[in-house]
């Protein structure tokens, strides 16, 4: 009996040890997910304490993405750079010989390049509608082939559209590893990176694919590129830090107008507002040519 | 990234771009049509420079914001190199920029400002045209300017 009594006394102690154990592993997993910001969220209005979460002075994460987190102990990656190998600036010669060097890494502007043969059949569509539909604001279109030793600059030149950059370069298709035309690559100017590439049978595939996708707020030709709703999103933020909110009165004043006159009509609201009811960028407005380029020019 | 043609070249600082190309223009085809030669152009800017320009940079300037600047280099006939208008020797790296004015730019755009300098180096006449987008921050632009001018090079004629 006593042997019995001290058996279950045994078996007792054990289950405890475990049960211990097991109730020390639970509640390290619940700290540790309580420090990645999971767990319940009592106060839907408060935002979890993240350590290793992007910060507020490096900005949103693009729609959809998926931020890496990290424990705080490294910095965490910078939500604004989009994914993707880094592009190369492109420099060659034009058709007619002129040394070009354009910048595409760094710069303001998007950049869809569009590698293009005047030999192969599939590029014809591409020559033919290049120049036809407008890149939505804010993105650079350049046409990119190989380099004078592997195409006819006469060929290029006749089939290059009028008003679009052309340029003769072999260690572009090299550097971007173009595997052959037609070949599209879109860069993201901020940051460089290559933001999406491939090939499609037709320059208007290419535009819905690379331009327009995402952007649900525009299904026209024309609509706002990358670079443009960066742009408006700066303007946003720093009209939100000078204290103007969307229907401040002072947005809808011409310059030099006395404020609160209170002389609003709904569609100049229509006019200078997106469907999120924040301000358009006027300021590329602004910017259009006063005065049709002068091909000729001064000389 | 280098620029290099017909004799010119310069190292892009970053956000800079340009072309050297030779002068396209009418009476440029009809000098060359009497024995004479097309001459280079070379536009340097830092912003993007469209297709469409005239040598003087009509068809880019309107495009510039406040914060951008154009730079054109334009070769004239050799025989102008003993000229009084080409008499300086050397292009100028450093510029004054108080001589920047809009009476000097060759299409008028409200709040520009510019400067034309003519000059000869390597036996060969210039004319060093610039424009800047913003007339009220001449100073800092003009740094910009210089930035780039101190890259190029003009090799001397055979």
């Amino acid at each position: 009996m006593t042997m019995i009594v001290g058996a279950l006394v045994l078996i007792v102690l054990l289950l405890s040890v475990l049960v211990a154990g097991l109730l020390r592993s639970h509640a390290t997993i619940l700290r540790r997910l309580h420090q990645l910001g999971a767990g319940i969220d009592i106060d839907p209005g408060a935002a979890a304490v993240d350590p290793g979460a992007p910060t507020a002075g490096t900005g949103g994460a693009a729609p959809g993405r998926v931020v890496p987190r990290t424990d705080g102990t490294v910095p965490a990656p910078d939500a604004t750079v989009p994914d993707g190998r880094m592009a190369v600036d492109v420099s060659g010669v034009g058709p007619r010989g002129e040394a070009i060097a354009t910048r595409v890494v760094g710069v303001s502007h998007d950049t869809l390049l569009v590698f293009l043969s005047s030999g192969c059949t599939s590029c014809l569509a591409f020559w033919n509608d290049l120049g036809t539909r407008p890149l939505p604001l804010g993105t650079r279109l350049i046409v990119v082939t190989r380099g004078p030793e592997h195409e006819s600059p006469a060929a290029v030149q006749e089939l290059a559209p009028t008003g679009v950059t052309v340029i003769m370069s072999t260690p572009a298709h090299d550097d971007l590893r173009v595997p052959g035309s037609p070949f599209v690559v879109l860069v993201d100017g901020p940051s460089g990176r290559v933001v999406g590439e491939g090939t499609a049978t037709s320059y208007e595939q290419v535009l819905a694919l690379f331009l327009r996708a995402g952007d649900d707020a525009s299904s026209e030709p024309g609509g706002k590129a990358a670079a443009d709703r960066r742009r408006e999103a700066k303007l946003d933020r720093l009209l939100l830090d000078a204290g103007i909110a969307p229907g401040d009165p002072s947005l809808y004043q011409s310059p030099g107008a006395p404020l609160g006159d209170g002389d609003l009509h709904d569609h100049d609201r229509d006019d200078h507002h997106d469907h999120d009811g924040f301000i358009a960028p006027l300021a590329v407005d602004a910017q259009a040519p006063a005065q049709r380029p002068d091909a000729a020019g001064p000389r | 990234m280098d620029l290099k043609g017909h004799g010119l070249a310069a190292t892009m600082p970053p956000g800079w771009e340009g072309t050297i190309s030779l002068d396209q223009g009418d009476e440029a085809f009809e000098l060359a049509g009497e024995g004479g030669i097309l001459r280079p152009v070379a536009h340097l800017a830092n912003f993007p420079l469209p297709v469409d320009r005239g040598d003087f940079g009509s068809g880019a300037v309107e495009l510039m914001r406040t914060q951008d600047v154009f730079v054109a280099l334009l070769e004239y006939a050799p025989e102008e190199a003993g000229s009084a208008l080409f008499a300086a020797q050397g292009l100028p790296r450093k510029l004054d920029p108080r001589r920047f004015n809009a009476a000097s730019l060759q299409r008028g755009m409200p709040g520009q400002a510019g400067l034309q300098e003519f000059f000869t180096e390597g036996g060969r006449p210039f004319c060093l045209y610039v424009v800047l987008g913003d007339a009220d921050d001449v100073h800092l632009q003009v740094r910009k300017v210089e930035q780039v001018l101190a890259s190029v090079r003009i090799e001397p004629r055979p």
